[in-house]
């Protein structure tokens, strides 16, 4: 560390951050990728272990990282390229969900980001990979990153995919980077899809969730939660009316997203969709004090106050056996967060390998210690 | 015993070919790359793809996988000395799952054999490729292909859910899944739209989508060309998520209405062909906000298909695009590549520009609300010389296209065709990222080799300067 402390001194004197309390050796806060990928090369060089920050709101999710080098986005912080007739934006990783929110909504644009965080940064929704509840309109957020530039473990600069909304141009390196956990190095900016907001919105409180879903054309969103079940309508005024009267439920405007759940230990089913109410039962059966389901996703948002292992290897066996997965977000340290590894951990292991030849990039944060 | 003894040992004589007419039935897709492969084979299982990868490898021979053969970039033309994989007679659908919305399928079965397939159940495959009608879902999966409706849903990357591909080592596996967000890396991902070049795609699991309880289809008609994209800007700006937004220019109006006789307008500078979906109840507003935008911005006739029959008429009208062209001159190419939907007209008159100074007959079809060219060349490939004054001209347009902030391809893939503008948009670092995934899946390269990545792209195989 002595000589890692000499050469960032050295050489990133103005990067160094002290102003963070992370645990960590060596704190960074490069104010462009190049310097980025300088900083990986040399950590790279010298075996360190290097993590990524962003907003510090999902530090939790994953294997439990042991990093000597933290590196904050928080100065690659700027909407460097926001076209809105083009339905793009070019954003830094370090910018957070709200700013980019707040500034796109002038134009009545979405980038369709999480409605249940606060805090996140722009990079860390890509690296964690969460979506947007109205994903069921508008697909998940790996399908929006259009293009990605990010410092590899190796310490280059590498940009993949296209500016363009559209694109069938080389390999999907948006996608891989996507909920990869900064395992394959640091991301500095995005290129987003932004779509316009619809004309008119509306949240209906029905009965039943399944059966308003089957009955509704292309909703934003479907959610059947531990205080209710919702579903989110957007689009002119007419057509919103109609389809409120089709599943015959309490309507008001605008979007209105359940509270965020905030148990000590959260946990997520990701099953076929399918299989939300069984996994809703499953939720149950844990003990759930709070839940948060999406119909047509198929992902289960639960909050525990204790978790019990027995019942869990349960739920998270019956999970996998379906095809799906029961994720560790928060707490319950002593479980493995992933589960089983996928059967593809061979290939996974040798892209890790690609893009992180030392090892150095949130080391074993995914499944399979990778 | 050689490599088609053994194969022939594996398959039986009916689903191995060697011989030169054979091999020529395969030797290109519908680009204008051809390339002779060693043997041609027709798998029935993933096991005997894998057994098949198995051989190859231990012969050291490349292996190409290909559908029908309708790409039009190159992505399928057999490699010298190649096993052509041929999956068309994988075409079964195997599992449809109606709650869920999700269906395992073969890899050569049909695009519109599978929504035709599931049309009783009100449900349908959303990419809609114009070659839909002869292009298989592996081949979709492959070029990641797009299509009219992949406006409002994506491109077949948001409908591929899961894959179960042979490896370059020849096992068999199963990538991504119906349940969101599995855990790693999305692999799923790197194989749509790979070409071929990561595994051999022997099973898909794709999403099926709902029909809309309506439908309104509207032709709209435009002087200027502006204008036309104007009102496309206008209508996705106002928050409405149209099904579809089709545009055609002049040219290639009458060479379509000369062949349909959908009752285009022949001499408009543009025609805009829109189209939304929803509740019955409700579409009719959408319709008339799209009315009103497209009048404000100087549209001189709007016409909505009164039934099914009108509709599916002016949908032929789009769709006939290349067979309309093949009245023209008997070879046609067509060329593929995304701009900015800002860009379009300035770059459309710099395309113009080119096909005139080239001396090419030219006409376009776009996806307008994506910002998809697809500028159409009509030629004779039998002049000498023709074919490579054409493909020079439709490099310089694409050349064109990403010097407007665009790139290479919207929908078709990049292939052989396309492989060395790769440098033009993208560094020798991005180059060598892409190769190391491609070297992550096939550390002997036996996969598809000399498509999608130009030599060179992996920085160690780059001679020292």
């Amino acid at each position: 560390m002595t000589t890692l402390r000499a050469a960032t001194l050295r050489l990133f004197e103005r990067l160094h951050d002290e102003t963070l309390a992370v645990d960590a050796e060596h704190v960074v806060a490069p104010s462009s990728i190049e310097e980025a990928a300088v900083v990986l090369g040399v950590a790279s060089e010298a075996g360190i272990s290097t993590m990524f920050l962003g907003g510090g709101t999902h530090l939790g999710l994953g294997h439990r990282v042991r990093a000597d080098l933290v590196v904050t986005s928080t100065r690659l912080n700027r909407i460097t390229d926001w076209q809105p007739d083009d339905l793009t934006v070019v954003v830094e990783s370090g910018v957070s969900v709200e700013a980019l929110g707040a500034e796109i909504a002038s134009r009545g644009q979405t980038a369709v980001l999480p409605e249940w965080v606060t805090g996140a940064t722009i990079g860390g929704v890509i690296a964690t990979g969460m979506s947007s509840y109205r994903r069921l309109r508008y697909g998940p957020t790996r399908d929006r990153a259009l293009r990605v530039q990010f410092a590899t473990g190796y310490g280059k600069v590498v940009i993949g995919g296209s500016p363009v909304v559209k694109s069938s141009t080389g390999y999907g390196i948006p996608r891989l980077v996507t909920g990869s956990f900064g395992s394959l190095g640091m991301i500095g900016s995005v290129t987003l899809k932004l779509w316009s907001n619809p004309p008119t919105t509306s949240t209906v409180e029905v009965d039943d969730a399944a059966t308003a879903h089957l009955r509704t054309y292309r909703p934003l969103a479907v959610l059947e939660t531990s205080e209710g079940s919702f579903l989110y309508l957007g689009g002119t005024a007419e057509q919103i009316v109609a389809q409120a009267r089709d599943v015959a439920g309490d309507s008001r405007h605008g979007l209105v997203w359940p509270e965020p759940i905030v148990d000590p230990i959260r946990i997520e089913f990701r099953v076929p969709p399918g299989l939300v109410r069984r996994a809703i039962e499953h939720s149950r059966r844990l003990g759930a004090s709070r839940w948060v389901a999406e119909h047509g996703v198929g992902r289960v948002a639960v909050g525990l106050g204790a978790l019990d292992d027995a019942s869990f290897g349960a739920a998270r066996s019956w999970a996998e056996s379906v095809g799906g997965a029961l994720v560790v977000v928060s707490g319950g340290e002593e479980i493995d967060p992933w589960g089983t590894p996928p059967e593809s951990i061979e290939i996974q292991r040798r892209i890790k390998q690609a893009f992180d030849p030392s090892g150095i990039c949130n080391p074993g944060i995914l499944p399979g210690g990778l | 015993m050689d490599v088609a003894a053994q194969l022939t040992e594996l398959l039986g004589a009916a689903r191995v070919h060697t011989h030169p007419l054979d091999r020529l039935i395969y030797a290109k897709d519908s680009g204008v790359s051809s390339g002779d492969p060693a043997v041609v084979v027709l798998p029935e299982t993933a096991e005997e793809v894998a057994a098949i990868m198995l051989t190859a490898k231990e012969a050291t021979m490349p292996v190409v996988a290909r559908g029908a053969g309708t790409g039009l970039a190159g992505g399928a033309v057999p490699a010298p000395g190649s096993i052509l994989v041929v999956l068309t007679r994988m075409n079964e659908i195997f599992e449809v799952d109606e709650i869920g919305l999700t269906a395992w399928v073969g890899p050569g079965l049909i695009n519109l054999d599978l929504s035709d397939g599931l049309a009783a159940l009100g449900l349908h495959f959303a990419p809609d490729p114009a070659s839909q009608q002869s292009s298989t879902v592996g081949g979709n999966v492959g070029t990641n292909a797009g299509g009219p409706h992949c406006l409002a849903e994506g491109s077949t990357i948001a409908h591929i859910l899961g894959v179960e591909i042979v490896t370059a080592g020849g096992d068999v596996m199963v990538l991504g899944g119906a349940a969101p967000d599995l855990p790693g890396y999305d692999l799923r991902g790197l194989i749509v739209g790979s070409e071929g070049t990561l595994g051999i795609v022997t099973r898909v699991l794709v999403r099926l989508t709902e029909n809309p309880p309506d439908v309104v289809t509207m032709l709209i008609s435009f002087e200027d060309i502006g204008d036309a994209a104007r009102t496309v800007s206008d209508i996705i700006g106002s928050g409405l998520v149209p099904a579809a937004l089709e545009m055609m220019d002049g040219p290639m109006i009458e060479a379509v209405e000369n062949f349909v006789h959908a009752g285009l307008p022949v001499g408009a500078g543009a025609v805009l062909l829109a189209e939304v979906a929803g509740h019955p109840d409700g579409i009719t507003a959408e319709a008339a906000l799209i009315m009103q935008i497209a009048t404000t911005d100087a549209a001189t006739e709007v016409r909505t298909a009164s039934d099914e029959d009108e509709r599916a008429l002016l949908w032929k009208g789009r769709k006939s695009a290349f067979g309309a062209i093949a009245q023209a001159a008997p070879d046609y190419y067509l060329n593929d590549t995304v701009v900015p939907r800002t860009r379009f007209v300035a770059v459309l008159d710099e395309i113009y520009a080119i096909a005139d100074r080239y001396g090419i007959r030219l006409m376009n079809v776009f996806h307008a609300g994506d910002g998809n060219f697809h500028p159409l060349v009509s030629y004779d490939a039998s002049e000498p010389g023709m074919t490579e004054t054409v493909v020079a001209a439709s490099h310089e347009m694409v050349r064109v296209a990403i010097a407007a902030g665009g790139t290479l391809s919207g929908e078709h893939g990049i292939g052989i065709e396309k492989r060395d503008l790769m440098s033009e948009v993208f560094s020798v670092d991005d180059l060598d990222a892409q190769a190391r995934i491609r070297e992550a899946f096939d550390p002997e390269g036996l996969l598809n080799p000399g498509k999608v990545l130009p030599d060179g792209s992996r920085c160690f195989d780059r001679p020292a300067r």
